[in-house]
């Protein structure tokens, strides 16, 4: 009996000192770590970003997100260097064509392992559908677009050019080469901007098995009407690059330029307007502008808390809310369906014409064989433009090039 | 012995670094350089003996040219940059070691092209290139002269990033040369003068054997640094037009960073490296460069 009254003393004792956690669920630990982005920003990007991140830390004193930034191609270099030696960043913010060479090379974890099927029906389809590869998600888009089109001066014209012999009709008439002032402006040597053409004359880069398909009639009519722009109707700068295109366009020497959808931000200070690039009268075909994203991609090594604190920034990042925050500064198409449905978006009509481009664009291909499409179309393209190449030739040696390449790439 | 003990005790922590900074990724560029690392195999690469290095060797680099046009290519680029390195900097070296008030002043103004980043000089350079836009074009046009495409045709565009690299270069070389000048004793001039020598005898047998063992180590690392200077022709014309302007560590990047190509690009380093090695062992030979003035 006094046995029985000793314990029962000792259960109550421990009873009483149990009682006040009775009822209640065991606190959770609040996720707690530092993870590092690398990204590849624009200054104007980066500060909205910085920004969003302040908040997100404000709202999570015990998570800190380090963001540490480089060049497009600095950025791919590092993260395959870092990566493969196991010093990578915990997520990225990049191009989704990098994504191409990161899943070959096995350096990401992809998004489908990470976020639910109800999350990622949250985004655009074209979005989402940028960073797959190998019948995967890789990445979370943070803008549908990334594609080229016209931007126009509404002070100089009223009107943009509906097809290929009104933009040279119009381009004439403001064209005064020796007030440095030129009708019609872009990155004339760069191959991304000869894409659209190439789309616009029946042509694309690549066939559905992501074989070069560069040695066709449309690669030369292309090419000829490229170099026919600053030779023959001589009214595209000479050497016309990216910089100089968008000054004269900024200085209001030229009233149109092809441009990206990044680029809209910076021409505030102008009354612009945005369309299609104009129809190539000869083909009845609108130009196809390739379209992509940027994309948050994951480190193949990201596990644990970290892999928490990734998931809930990227979760905070993509709400519509902050999305319309880089919408506003940057003039870019969110990747989120409510975001992109929002009246505030068809009314602009700035992101108007910008979605009116977009759909006759073309997803970029995020294979890395593009990087062989890429290196392969540049020499010969340029060797035209200098006019040590006819055009016939140019696409032949594209093609050849291409195959050649891809062949090494693969170790063949 | 106790004093080498100490020696050695105190280069330990150099040794180290040179040991994983320098030793370590070398002798891993080595191996991979006898292996098929690329994109698709890079966890698992395969043993393929002297393969990269006859690859290298006879097939095409990039799209048209092959090892070999690239290394005459390189060759020009590092000789004609480091003799003017040296023609602009022994000159402006030898006026400024004259007692000129101005000459702390301009000393100062010597370092901005070398203290300004690289990246910067390259991109304002391309400016000044520019066909309409760019200042040289715009003056040769106002003395009445034809615009000259400088970036979009040979050998304008390879002419183009020598001239950008020499202005990176001669700060450095001057300064250099200017410690050297500043360290030989006046006595050797008031000599030579006594006997009568003329200011071309006094350079040629005072002057340029005194600076000797400073100019060799800096002729040699200048070369090497030429020889490996990326960021030009990257930034400027991207080598083109038409891969006219790539060099060897530009097409060496090529085959690393854009095509993946890790084995490849190893060998072709290790090649790059034997030919530099050749040439600062045979130029300290010639020149007796490591040896002191006095030896």
């Amino acid at each position: 009996m006094k046995r029985f009254l000793v314990v029962l003393a000792v259960l109550s004792l421990v009873g009483l000192l149990l009682l006040p956690s009775i009822g209640c669920k065991p606190k959770a630990k609040p996720l707690e770590g530092k993870v590092t982005i690398w990204e590849q920003m624009d200054p104007a990007e980066l500060e909205v970003f910085k920004a969003l991140v302040a908040k997100f830390e404000i709202d999570n004193p015990t998570m800190k997100i380090e963001v540490t930034h480089y060049t497009n191609e600095e950025l791919r270099d590092q993260f395959q260097t870092a990566t493969l030696a196991g010093q990578g960043p915990d997520f990225i913010l990049a191009p989704n064509d990098f994504a191409g060479p990161f899943v070959t090379m096995k350096l990401l974890k992809s998004a489908d392992e990470i976020f639910d099927t109800a999350f990622l029906n949250l985004f655009v389809e074209s979005a989402l559908n940028s960073t797959k590869l190998t019948g995967k998600i890789w990445g979370i888009p943070d803008r549908n677009g990334n594609h080229l089109m016209l931007i126009y001066n509404k002070d100089m014209i009223p009107e943009p050019p509906k097809n290929t012999d009104e933009l040279i009709t119009i381009a004439q008439q403001f064209t005064d080469a020796k007030a440095g002032k030129y009708g019609f402006v872009f990155n004339l040597a760069e191959p991304f901007w000869l894409v659209p053409w190439f789309g616009g004359y029946g042509g694309w880069v690549m066939d559905e098995d992501n074989n070069p398909t560069l040695d066709t009639e449309a690669m030369v009519k292309t090419v000829k009407w490229l170099k026919d722009l600053k030779d023959t109707h001589k009214i595209v700068p000479p050497e016309c690059d990216y910089n100089l295109a968008d000054t004269l366009f900024k200085e209001q020497k030229a009233p149109m330029i092809i441009n990206g959808d990044w680029s809209l931000g910076g021409y505030g200070a102008l009354n612009m307007g945005v369309a299609r690039i104009p129809m190539v009268k000869e083909t009845g075909l609108w130009p196809s502008p390739m379209t992509s994203s940027k994309a948050y991609f994951f480190s193949k090594d990201l596990a644990g808390d970290k892999l928490a604190i990734v998931k809930k920034f990227i979760e905070f990042i993509t709400l519509s809310e902050n999305q319309m925050e880089f919408v506003r500064k940057l003039r870019i198409l969110p990747s989120k369906k409510d975001a992109a449905n929002l009246p505030e978006i068809a009314n602009d009509p700035i992101l108007k014409g910008s979605m009116d481009q977009m759909v006759v664009g073309k997803p970029m291909p995020v294979v890395p064989e593009m990087r062989a499409i890429w290196d392969s179309i540049r020499p010969h393209y340029e060797a035209v433009l200098a006019g040590i190449k006819t055009p016939e030739t140019a696409a032949t040696d594209m093609q050849s090039d291409a195959i050649k390449k891809i062949k090494e790439m693969r170790g063949e | 012995m106790r004093k080498s003990g100490l020696a050695y005790i105190l280069l330990l922590p150099a040794i180290i670094v040179v040991l994983f900074l320098v030793i370590y990724p070398f002798i891993y560029g080595l191996q991979i350089s006898f292996t098929n690392m690329n994109m698709y195999t890079v966890w698992e690469p395969k043993f393929i003996g002297l393969l990269n290095y006859q690859r290298v060797l006879t097939d095409k680099i990039l799209h048209a040219v092959n090892y070999w046009q690239l290394l005459g290519r390189t060759v020009v680029w590092t000789g004609v940059n480091v003799f003017f390195h040296v023609l602009i900097g022994l000159c402006i070296a030898i006026l400024l070691n004259r007692k000129l008030k101005i000459a702390p002043l301009y000393r100062a103004i010597l370092i901005l092209p070398w203290a300004i980043p690289d990246f910067i000089s390259c991109l304002v350079w391309k400016n000044e290139f520019h066909m309409v836009f760019g200042s040289i074009n715009i003056i040769l046009n106002r003395i009445g002269l034809m615009p000259i495409p400088w970036l979009k045709s040979y050998p304008e565009a390879f002419i183009a990033i020598i001239i950008t690299n020499v202005w990176l270069g001669f700060a450095f070389m001057s300064i250099v040369i200017l410690g050297g000048l500043q360290s030989i004793s006046p006595e050797y001039y008031e000599a030579a003068q006594i006997d009568g020598a003329s200011a071309w005898q006094q350079f040629i047998n005072i002057t340029l054997p005194m600076l000797r063992p400073v100019l060799t180590p800096a002729i040699v690392l200048g070369s090497i640094w030429t020889f490996n200077k990326l960021i030009v022709p990257f930034i400027i014309t991207l080598g083109g037009p038409a891969e006219t302007t790539h060099i060897l560590v530009t097409a060496n990047y090529s085959a690393a960073f854009q095509y993946y190509r890790y084995g490849f690009a190893s060998a072709f380093s290790m090649i790059n490296f034997l030919m530099l090695l050749i040439f600062a062992l045979l130029y300290m030979r010639m020149t007796r460069g490591a040896k002191g003035v006095y030896e």
